[in-house]
C-alpha cells in the first residue's frame, strides 16, 4: 500500500526537520513515525512527529478572533469559521517538527543520524503500520530520542513505544523488551525511567 | 540624526487643539449643507442637469444625482451565496540609480467563494520589464516615453483592470454561484489626467475595452470598493445649491467656497446613513469620467460598513441594474464584516501584491547576480550604494 504523502519539508537540520503541512488542521498525531525524501533518491529519513502547530504563513502575522455573531444576528463557531472564512485556508499553515531518529538505504533501517538531513522541498509521508513495525523492531533509536535536547523527550518516546507496541503480535513481550532497553539507559536516572514505564503501562 | 521627537511633540499637540476647533467649524458647515440638500432632494433631476452642464465652468468637483439626492437604503436581504474576484496590484519603479533600468508589475489575484461548497484561490503575478520596446512608449509621430513613475503606475491600474477581467471569465468557467468583480480604490483613472493626452489614451483605452468592456460583455457586477474616501463630489451639489450662477466662484473675484474643509465623508459622517445603510447613486463629473469613459461611466454610492463610510464605485451598466446595485451594496458590507472593516478579499489581495522592502533588496541582489553570471558590469550608482548603508 502507498504511504500516505502528507506535506513537504519546509526547513530540515541534521537532527530535525519541519514538515508544513497539504491540508490545514491535517496533522498526524503527536509521536507518529514519518519519514522524508532526499535528493539522493537511496536514502530516505524516518522522524518523530512533535511541536505541531498552526499559524500564519506570513512572518509576524497572527490569527485573530473570528467566532461569535454575525451581522445578522446568527452565531457561528469553531469549524463554521473555516467555512465562513474560506480564505483562511490560504493564509494560515499547519506543520509539525520532527525528531530524526534514522534512516534508510537501500531497503535497510538504520538507528542512527543520516548522512544528510532531509531536503527542502521533499515529501513527507506517514508510516503505515508495517513500516513502523519494521522500524521499532530494534531499540537502537531509543538513545536518540533521551539525548535529544527537547524539553518533551520522555512523553515523545513514551507515545513512540507504546505505538510500536500495539502493533506487535505479543504487546506485552515488546513492553518488557522495551522496558528492559530504557532500564540500561537510565540506568543512572531513576525518576525519568520510573515516569517512562509507567507510560508504558497506564 | 532623525527626527527631534521633542519639537515635534510640541508641534503635534498644537496641532490637535487647532483640529479640534475646525472640527466644530466643520459640523455647522455640514448642517447647513444637509439642510439645503435635503430641500432640493426632490429637485434631483434639476440640479442632475445643471451639474452636468456645469461641470467645467464649477471650481469644486460635481457629482449628478441619479435619483433624490437624500435617498438611502437598508442593507439588502441577502444569502450570503456568493463569489468573489478581488485584484490588487503593486510596482518596483524604474530607478535610475540600478545597474539595469526595468520595473515590475506584481498583481494579487484573489477568489473566495462564500456559502454552498466555499472555497479561495490567491496567489500573485509578478512580470518583470526591461527591454526597449517595454521601457519606452512610442508614439505615431515617433515621440517616446519612459515608463517610469506616474506611467509604470498607470500601466499597473490598467493591468489590475484587464486581470479582474480575465479572473473573473476564468471563475465563470468554473463556478455557478452570483459573481462580484470588485478592485480596490477608484475606477477613475485621475492620475491619468495630468498626462500628455496620447499617453492618456494609451492606458484608458486598454483599461476600458480589455477591463470594464470585458467585464460587462461577461455580464459581472463590476466595483471597486474605497476605504476613507475623500471625495467632495456630493459636497459640490450642496455648493453648487449655494452658489448655482457660480458668479462668485469666477477667477476675477476669487474662488469662494461655501464649505471649506468639508467632503462627502464628512457630509455623510452626520448620521445619516445607519448601520448597513447606502446612499443614492451618484454619476462623478470628474473630467475624464465624463468625457473619456462612455457607457462606462463611473457613478457611486456610499455605504456605511459599521466601521467607517466607504465609497462604492461602479460603472453606468452596473448602475442601471438595480439587483446588481443591491448584490454590491450586500457584497461590499458582507465582505467589510468579514474582513473587520474592510474588506476580506481586498485585503488578501494586498497581501498578495505587496512588494515589501526586503523584497525589493532580494529583488535587486536577484538582478545584479543575474548580470554578475551574464559577465555584465554592476555598474548601480555610488548615490544608491551609499543610501543602502550608514557609514560611521
Amino acid at each position: 500500500m502507498q504511504e500516505q504523502r502528507i506535506g513537504e519539508v519546509i526547513e530540515a537540520s541534521s537532527t530535525q526537520w519541519t514538515t508544513g503541512a497539504y491540508e490545514l488542521l491535517n496533522a498526524p498525531p503527536f509521536g507518529s513515525l514519518i519519514k522524508a525524501g532526499c535528493y539522493d533518491n537511496d536514502l530516505c529519513v524516518y522522524g518523530l512527529v512533535y511541536d505541531i502547530r498552526t499559524g500564519s504563513r506570513d512572518l509576524g502575522g497572527k490569527a485573530m478572533v473570528r467566532g461569535g455573531r454575525r451581522y445578522d444576528g446568527s452565531e457561528f463557531y469553531d469549524d463554521q469559521i473555516y467555512s465562513e472564512h474560506p480564505d483562511l485556508a490560504a493564509v494560515l499553515q499547519t506543520e509539525w517538527s520532527a525528531l530524526v531518529i534514522g534512516y534508510e538505504r537501500a531497503g535497510r533501517i538504520i538507528h542512527y543520524l543520516p548522512p544528510q538531513p532531509p531536503t527542502v522541498h521533499y515529501s513527507v509521508h506517514l508510516c503505515d503500520d508495517n513500516t513502523v513495525h519494521r522500524f521499532t523492531q530494534h531499540c537502537d533509536f531509543f538513545r536518540m530520542v533521551l539525548h535529544a535536547n527537547l524539553p518533551i523527550v520522555d512523553e515523545l518516546l513514551g507515545t513512540a513505544i507504546r505505538n510500536a507496541a500495539e502493533l506487535q503480535a505479543n504487546r506485552r513481550e515488546y513492553e518488557l523488551y522495551a522496558g528492559r532497553e530504557l532500564a540500561r539507559l537510565l540506568r543512572d536516572d531513576y525518576d525519568r525511567l520510573r515516569v517512562l514505564v509507567r507510560m508504558l503501562t497506564s | 540624526m532623525p527626527l527631534d521627537f521633542n519639537q515635534v511633540g510640541q508641534q503635534i499637540k498644537r496641532m490637535g487643539g487647532d483640529l479640534r476647533q475646525t472640527a466644530n467649524q466643520h459640523d455647522q458647515l455640514v448642517t447647513t449643507a444637509w439642510t439645503n440638500l435635503e430641500q432640493e432632494s426632490p429637485r434631483w433631476e434639476h440640479w442632475a442637469r445643471h451639474a452636468e452642464e456645469n461641470y467645467l465652468r464649477s471650481p469644486w468637483l460635481l457629482a449628478a444625482p441619479a435619483e433624490p439626492i437624500t435617498n438611502r437604503y437598508r442593507l439588502p436581504k441577502f444569502a450570503p451565496h456568493y463569489c468573489l474576484a478581488a485584484v490588487d496590484g503593486s510596482q518596483i519603479d524604474l530607478d535610475r540609480h540600478w545597474a539595469v533600468e526595468c520595473f515590475l508589475i506584481n498583481l494579487g489575484l484573489v477568489t473566495i467563494q462564500y456559502g454552498q461548497q466555499p472555497y479561495s484561490k490567491l496567489h500573485s503575478v509578478p512580470a518583470l520589464h526591461y527591454n526597449d520596446q517595454e521601457l519606452l512608449l512610442r508614439d505615431k509621430d515617433g515621440r517616446s516615453y519612459k515608463m517610469a513613475g506616474a506611467l509604470v503606475h498607470a500601466e499597473r491600474d490598467t493591468r489590475e483592470g484587464i486581470a479582474l477581467a480575465s479572473l473573473a471569465q476564468e471563475i465563470l468557467a468554473t463556478s455557478t454561484a452570483p459573481l462580484v468583480a470588485m478592485q480596490d480604490g477608484t475606477l477613475i483613472r485621475w492620475s491619468l489626467s495630468g498626462l500628455d493626452p496620447w499617453v492618456r489614451s494609451h492606458f484608458l483605452q486598454r483599461y476600458l475595452d480589455e477591463g470594464l468592456a470585458a467585464l460587462r460583455a461577461a455580464d459581472v457586477p463590476t466595483c471597486s470598493y474605497i476605504s476613507h474616501p475623500k471625495a467632495p463630489e456630493v459636497t459640490g451639489i450642496a455648493r453648487l445649491i449655494a452658489k448655482p450662477t457660480l458668479n462668485s466662484a469666477s477667477k476675477a473675484e476669487g474662488i469662494i467656497d461655501p464649505y471649506p474643509g468639508i467632503n462627502d465623508t464628512k457630509l455623510f459622517g452626520n448620521g445619516w446613513l445607519g448601520d448597513g445603510e447606502r446612499s443614492a447613486l451618484f454619476k462623478s463629473l470628474s473630467k475624464i469620467n465624463v468625457e473619456e469613459y462612455g457607457e462606462h461611466a463611473i457613478y457611486f454610492f456610499y455605504l456605511n460598513v459599521g466601521a467607517e463610510l466607504a465609497r462604492i464605485e461602479l460603472p453606468e451598466w452596473v448602475a442601471q441594474r438595480p439587483e446588481w446595485v443591491d448584490l454590491i451594496h450586500a457584497v461590499a458590507y458582507d465582505q467589510a464584516h468579514r474582513g473587520g472593516g474592510y474588506p476580506v478579499a481586498l485585503a488578501r489581495a494586498h497581501e498578495q501584491a505587496v512588494v515589501r522592502e526586503s523584497d525589493r533588496r532580494v529583488f535587486r541582489q536577484m538582478i545584479e547576480q543575474a548580470l554578475w553570471h551574464a559577465r555584465l558590469s554592476n555598474g548601480s550608482s555610488l548615490k544608491q550604494d551609499a543610501k543602502s548603508q550608514v557609514r560611521v
